[in-house]
C-alpha cells in the first residue's frame, strides 16, 4: 500500500482547474442560456399578458360601447315610435279634417245641385204652365179674355189710393197686350182706364206675346202687372218662396 | 495482477512521479473540455438535441442544489456539478480495455475528498465569516467543539474511503472474475460497476452538497427560501 502525495496534489489541481475549465466552458454559458430563455418566455409570458390585458379592456370598452349603443337605439326607437304616433296622429287629424271638409264640401255641392235642380225644375214647370196656359188661352175665347182682364185691370186700379191714382193719372201710360187690339178695343179700353181714374186716359199700346192672356198697364214710375205670365210668376215666386225641403236643406246645411 | 492498493508511476518529470491515474484524469479532462466547448459552442434559444441534454443535465443540478440548500444554485454548480461529472465519467472509465479509475486509487478520492473538505471551509466562511464559521462548531453547545471539528474530517475522510472502496472493489473484483474467466463473464459485473460508479458519483456529490449548507447554515443561520 502507497500514498503519492504527489499524486494527491496533482489530483487536486488537476480537479480545481477542471472545476474552473467547466464553469468557463459548461456551466456558465449553458446556465445563461436557461436563464436567457426563461427571462424571455417571462417576457413574452408578460407581454402576453399585458396584450391580454389590452384585449380585455378593449372588450370591456366594447362591450361598454355596445351597451351604450343599445340605450341609444331603444331612445331613438323609443323617439321614432312617439314621433312617429304623433304623426300618425296628426296625419289621422288632417284626414279627419279633410274628409269632414269634403264631406261639407260634398254635401253643400249636393245642396247646390238639388237647389239648381230644383230650380231648372221649377223653370221647366213654369215654360211648361206657360206653354199650357198659352195652347188654353188659344183656344178660349179671346175677347172674353181680354174683357176679364181689362175687368181685372181696372179692379187693380180702383184698389188704388186716390193719390196713386192722380200721379199715375198725369204720367204718360201704356198698355201693353198680350194680342194685338184693334181700334175698338182700344178705345174701350181708354174709356175704362179714364173712368178707373177719373180722369181721360190716352194711353199708348203694345203687344208682347210673353204676356200669354191680359193686359198690363205700365208708366215710367208705375207698373201693373194683369197678365198669365205675371200670375205664373207669382204663383211660381209663392211656390219657391214655400218650399219646406229647400228651406230644410238651406237650414242643416248651415248647421 | 498488481494490488490496487499500489501504485507504479508511469514515468517520471524529474524528481516528480506522474501515476497513471493522473494521465487519466488529464485525458478525462481533455474529453471533458472539448466536450463542453462544442456543446456550448453554438447554443441557441432554440436547443439543439445536445444543447437539450446540456441543459438538462444543468436544470438537473440545479434542481438537486436547490433540493438540498434552498440556496440559488449558482455559487456551487460549479464545483458540485463538477465533481459529479469527473467521478461519474472517470467511475466509468473502467469500461475502456486497459484503463485503471482514478477514482480506484487512494489519492484520487483523498483528492476529492480534500477538496471538499476546504470547499466546506471556503463556503463557510464565505457566507458567515470566519467568527460566524468557527462559532459553528460551538452548536448546539461548546462542548461539542471537539467532536464537531473530528466530525468535519471524518465525514470528508469517509467520503474518501467510500468513494475509494467501492471503486476499488469493482475493479478488483472484474479483475479476479477476468482472470478465471474472461470472455463474457465480467459484463454482467462490469454492468454493476457502471451502477455503482454513478451512484458513487451522485452520492458523493450530495453528500458534498449538504455538508457545505450544513457549514453554510451553521455559520449564518438564515430561512430557507420556499
Amino acid at each position: 500500500m502507497s500514498f503519492d502525495l504527489w499524486t494527491l496534489g496533482f489530483q487536486a489541481v488537476n480537479v480545481l482547474v477542471l472545476v474552473w475549465l467547466l464553469h468557463r466552458f459548461f456551466w456558465k454559458p449553458v446556465a445563461a442560456m436557461i436563464a436567457e430563455r426563461q427571462a424571455r418566455s417571462a417576457t413574452l409570458l408578460n407581454e402576453a399578458e399585458a396584450t391580454r390585458a389590452e384585449a380585455d379592456a378593449a372588450l370591456a370598452d366594447l362591450e361598454a360601447t355596445r351597451a351604450a349603443i343599445a340605450v341609444e337605439r331603444d331612445a331613438l326607437l323609443a323617439a321614432a315610435r312617439k314621433e312617429a304616433e304623433a304623426t300618425g296622429a296628426a296625419l289621422i287629424d288632417a284626414a279627419r279634417a279633410e274628409a269632414a271638409a269634403l264631406h261639407d264640401t260634398a254635401k253643400a255641392a249636393r245642396v247646390r245641385a238639388a237647389a239648381a235642380l230644383k230650380d231648372a225644375a221649377l223653370e221647366d214647370a213654369q215654360d211648361l204652365a206657360v206653354t199650357i196656359a198659352r195652347r188654353l188661352a188659344a183656344r178660349l175665347d179671346g175677347a172674353a179674355i181680354d174683357a176679364a182682364f181689362l175687368g181685372w185691370l181696372v179692379q187693380g186700379l180702383t184698389d188704388l189710393s186716390a193719390a196713386d191714382r192722380k200721379a199715375l193719372s198725369a204720367d204718360s201710360l201704356e198698355v201693353i197686350s198680350a194680342t194685338p187690339q184693334d181700334a175698338a178695343a182700344q178705345e174701350r179700353i181708354a174709356a175704362a182706364l179714364s173712368a178707373a181714374l177719373g180722369t181721360p186716359a190716352t194711353p199708348s199700346f203694345r203687344t208682347d206675346p210673353a204676356l200669354i192672356a191680359g193686359h198690363e198697364l205700365h208708366s215710367p214710375h208705375f207698373t201693373l202687372r194683369n197678365s198669365w205670365a205675371a200670375d205664373l210668376d207669382r204663383i211660381a215666386a209663392a211656390l219657391k218662396a214655400a218650399d219646406p225641403e229647400q228651406k230644410a236643406g238651406v237650414t242643416s246645411d248651415a248647421a | 495482477m498488481d494490488s490496487p492498493l499500489q501504485s507504479v508511476p508511469l514515468f517520471m518529470a524529474g524528481p516528480v512521479p506522474i501515476m497513471p491515474a493522473v494521465v487519466t484524469t488529464w485525458a478525462i479532462m481533455a474529453v471533458l473540455v472539448l466536450a463542453a466547448v462544442l456543446l456550448t459552442r453554438r447554443l441557441t434559444l432554440v436547443p439543439s438535441p445536445t444543447q437539450a441534454a446540456a441543459e438538462l443535465l444543468v436544470g438537473a443540478v440545479d434542481q438537486q442544489i436547490r433540493d438540498v440548500t434552498g440556496a440559488p444554485p449558482a455559487p456551487f454548480r460549479a464545483f458540485i456539478g463538477t465533481l459529479f461529472l469527473f467521478i461519474l465519467i472517470a467511475n466509468w472509465s473502467s469500461l475502456i480495455p486497459g484503463v485503471t479509475p482514478p477514482t480506484a486509487t487512494m489519492e484520487t478520492p483523498a483528492a476529492l475528498a480534500a477538496l471538499v473538505f476546504l470547499s466546506i471551509i471556503f463556503f463557510g466562511v464565505r457566507e458567515g465569516g470566519v467568527g460566524g464559521f468557527l462559532r459553528g462548531f460551538a452548536l448546539p453547545n461548546p462542548v461539542m467543539i471537539p467532536l464537531n471539528m473530528l466530525e468535519s474530517i471524518t465525514r470528508s475522510f469517509s467520503m474518501f474511503v467510500r468513494l475509494f472502496g467501492n471503486v476499488m472493489s469493482g475493479v478488483f473484483v472484474i479483475a479476479i472474475v477476468g482472470s478465471l474467466a474472461a470472455l463474457l463473464v465480467p459484463i454482467p459485473l462490469m454492468a454493476l460497476d457502471l451502477l455503482t460508479g454513478a451512484v458513487q458519483a451522485y452520492i458523493f456529490a450530495v453528500l458534498s452538497m449538504v455538508f457545505i449548507t450544513s457549514a453554510v447554515e451553521k455559520g449564518d443561520p438564515q430561512p430557507k427560501e420556499p
